[in-house]
């Protein structure tokens, strides 16, 4: 099973590699073709995204058919791996960054279906990329849990719900760089801010619930082990740091004066203290300290 | 031209896109407590709010925060400034003096949760009552302007008879689960909505933040937590709560893998008695507390404990028991435990040794260090050997050897479960507002006496990929049911 396990985590690096290249074709020949557009008529991009050209759109797909392998390849590396340790493969940095990156795939695609934007994919296909480089490069060892961590239930669920947050707090970062890309309205053919705006705001709608759900689940698996359901851990304070980021992001985007730039702004914050709260296990002395390389 | 058929911002918390702030009350002479009562319930002021709670807690984060106790003793505190203050520099005294070393029991931490707390009542109650209305009591009849200006609207010319193009209406929005209301004022006004009790999921989201308050506030008040219980093997110890509980460590077990040297379990075979009789007994490991009654005991450290025993020169027994070697000396790494005799006024340090090198104390042997209890003067210090009694300031201390200890954490805390029940209703209520947002729709039927004339409909708020679709399909089914072939 950890062979197996193996096999799929290099296939899905290589088709997530690939489908990396094809968006940017994808994006490129679709931003050439809005630049040849507007030049002749004036018009810039479609009511969604980029203007089609047929070569535009068939490396789109093509990007995603690989995109989707790559995920589809990622979910198998859960399921072997979880099969080999018996809990979900949360227990290290290695198995919690090649998680990350399926958190990232798994609702990036969840919003390209809905609303197509892949230039939002060329900015986000490269974090998971990274983070499954970056887990390549540390120790893949199976090894068994240390006494803090004997809860397989708390273990999968605690951190299987953190995943998915941290990858739709991924997602509303991309689409608030996108963003910011365009201060005075619609530039180049990115998708449209407004478009951007929603997508964002979609994606903490999703994101804060589970984020919520994490520093609960947190809470309840510290009152098991540690006999305190919070106790200003590093890991815990930074957690919850970033969740009142992303409320302050909801109400802002209600306020006169705070929509748009400055809660695009707050995106970018709060994905800062995403990835601040995700490796902090290196620089934190608290208890959530056994999460790192050993 | 207003495209909000809604009066002020009381129809949703975060999920409505209307702001109204700026233009309440201005000019008129606004009592103090108004003026307090608009900063509360502003939405703006919130978000000010949740940015400080979240500067304070990046301040808990990126600086150290002193152990509890720290603060309240000031030569620990002396202590541990000291041991601060080559990373901090002339920063140490800055911080101190701005509570940043404790800055979850700080006065900006204390005041921001109890400003936040006023601040969520206020808003719930500020709005709950308009989002009762809008639930319950909708208006159904709306302006012109809102069908000529809504950025999501729709007209369609119909020819039939009024009642039964209403019928259709109401069916298609029926069928699109939609409530529907009627109003007839010469033309049929027609009103539909989804999810109208969604939004008070973010009402009772915010609720359970104050629910969650109240819970950690009920433990502060009412519970009871020692962090630091210690039990020698075979020792008994009295539980602090004054209620005839002690607990008796039947033996503690470390274990570890034998591949990586990584620690694989810790477990305390634990034994409570109630008045010294067995009431209950469990291993307590670190995922698995012994929990009696509303008492709950956690695995939480360990370490060595000395077999001690004093006599009088007589023979008589003055103490027997398992002593946690619990501290370590700060400058040599010694472990250290202590014990009292209070018939005698002593306090008794036993010291242990770091290893095979320690020229003070041997493998094998402890070093007992006899303090006079009322004033703290040294009486004797003396190195002895295990399993042989030797005179110490005039009684007989005998090592027998050496064993473990546990260290656990006991707790009873009332407030927990209201923090569960804050934090369930916390997740599902911003689910349900967040997942369910309240759709509206308005519609107008008006027929000229010739049976022909126009169906109007809109919707109201800002217009989003899936509002566009929900709406776009709702107008082709009642495009198409105004079509059929009966209306004619």
């Amino acid at each position: 099973m950890e062979k197996m396990s193996y096999y799929s985590f290099v296939a899905a690096a290589i088709a997530v590699g690939l489908a990396f290249v094809l968006y940017l074709m994808h994006v490129l020949s679709g931003l050439r073709a809005a630049r040849m557009q507007s030049a002749g008529t004036g018009t810039t991009t479609g009511t969604l995204g980029l203007f089609m050209g047929s070569r535009t759109a068939t490396f789109g797909r093509y990007g995603s058919i690989l995109g989707w392998l790559g995920f589809a390849f990622l979910t198998a590396w859960l399921v072997f791996r979880t099969i080999a340790t018996g809990h979900g493969p949360f227990a290290n940095m290695y198995e919690f960054s090649v998680a990350f990156a399926w958190g990232i795939l798994g609702v990036y695609y969840w919003f390209e279906r809905g609303y197509q934007q892949r230039v939002l994919g060329l900015l986000v296909l490269p974090i998971a990329l990274g983070l499954m480089l970056y887990a390549a490069t540390i120790p893949a060892t199976i090894e068994p849990l240390v006494p803090a961590l004997q809860n397989n239930l708390l273990l999968t669920v605690h951190v299987a719900v953190a995943i998915v947050a941290y990858g739709a707090f991924a997602i509303a970062f991309g689409a608030a760089l996108l963003f910011l890309l365009q201060p005075s309205g619609p530039r180049w053919g990115l998708p449209k801010p407004a478009v951007l705006d929603e997508i964002g705001y979609k994606a903490v709608v999703i994101g804060f619930p589970f984020m919520a759900a994490v520093l609960v689940l947190g809470a309840l698996w510290a009152d098991v082990a540690w006999g305190r359901y919070w106790g200003w851990d590093p890991k815990e304070t930074a957690s919850l740091v970033t969740w009142l980021i992303y409320a302050t992001y909801l109400h802002a985007r209600v306020v006169r004066g705070w929509t748009g730039r400055r809660a695009a702004v707050l995106l970018l914050i709060g994905f800062a203290a995403t990835l601040f709260t995700y490796f902090g296990n290196y620089f934190f002395s608290g208890l959530h300290s056994y999460g790192g390389l050993g | 031209m207003t495209e909000q058929v809604q009066t002020g911002h009381l129809s949703g918390l975060a999920t409505d896109p209307v702001v109204v702030e700026a233009d309440r009350g201005r000019g008129a002479a606004r009592g103090i407590f108004e003026a307090l009562w608009d900063l509360l319930t502003s939405m703006r002021f919130s978000l000010f709010v949740i940015l400080a709670m979240a500067a304070l807690g990046l301040v808990g984060t990126l600086v150290i925060q002193a152990p509890v106790g720290v603060a309240s003793d000031a030569t620990a505190k002396a202590d541990w400034l000291a041991g601060v203050r080559p990373r901090y520099g002339g920063w140490t005294d800055i911080f101190d003096r701005l509570q940043f070393f404790s800055i979850f029991g700080s006065i900006w931490f204390r005041g921001l949760t109890a400003f936040l707390t006023i601040s969520l009542l206020a808003c719930m109650v500020q709005r709950a009552p308009g989002l009762w209305r809008t639930a319950t009591k909708p208006r159904v009849t709306v302006g012109d302007g809102f069908f000529a200006h809504a950025r999501e609207r729709d007209t369609i010319v119909v020819r039939g008879e009024a009642a039964e193009l209403t019928g259709r209406v109401v069916g298609v929005l029926r069928k699109h689960h939609y409530r529907v209301l009627l109003d007839d004022d010469g033309a049929v006004n027609l009103y539909g909505d989804r999810f109208r009790w969604a939004p008070f999921g973010s009402l009772i989201g915010h609720l359970a933040i104050v629910v969650i308050f109240a819970g950690v506030m009920a433990g502060s008040l009412f519970g009871f937590r020692d962090d630091s219980f210690m039990i020698a093997e075979g020792s008994t110890a009295l539980v602090p709560t004054g209620e005839g509980l002690s607990v008796k460590l039947i033996s503690f077990e470390d274990a570890y893998y034998t591949d990586t040297g990584a620690p694989s379990d810790y477990a305390s075979d634990l034994v409570v008695l109630q008045d010294g009789r067995d009431v209950a007994r469990h291993t307590a490991r670190v995922n698995d507390p012994l929990r009696y009654g509303d008492l709950s005991f956690y695995q939480s450290f360990y370490g060595p404990a000395a077999v001690m025993s004093v006599t009088e020169t007589d023979g008589r027994v003055l103490f027997t028991d398992g002593v946690p070697l619990a501290w370590e000396t700060k400058d040599d790494g010694r472990r250290v435990g202590t014990f009292t005799i209070p018939s005698k006024d002593i306090t008794v340090w036993v010291v242990g040794t770091w290893g095979g090198t320690d020229p003070l104390v041997k493998p094998g042997q402890m070093r007992v260090e006899t303090y006079r209890a009322s004033t703290g003067d040294p009486i004797e210090q003396l190195t002895i050997d295990q399993g042989v009694a030797t005179a110490v300031s005039g009684l007989n201390f005998t090592f027998d050897r050496e064993i473990q200890y546990t260290g656990l954490s006991v707790s009873r805390d009332p407030g927990t479960i209201l923090v569960w029940i804050g934090s369930i209703l916390l997740i599902a209520g911003f689910t349900i507002g967040f997942m369910l947002p309240h759709r509206r729709i308005w519609g107008r039927l008006v027929l000229r006496p010739n049976g022909v004339g126009t169906l109007s409909v809109a919707t109201p708020g800002r217009v989003t990929h899936d509002v566009d679709r929900a709406f776009t399909d709702l107008v082709t089914d009642l495009r198409a049911a105004c079509a059929a072939p009966t209306a004619i």
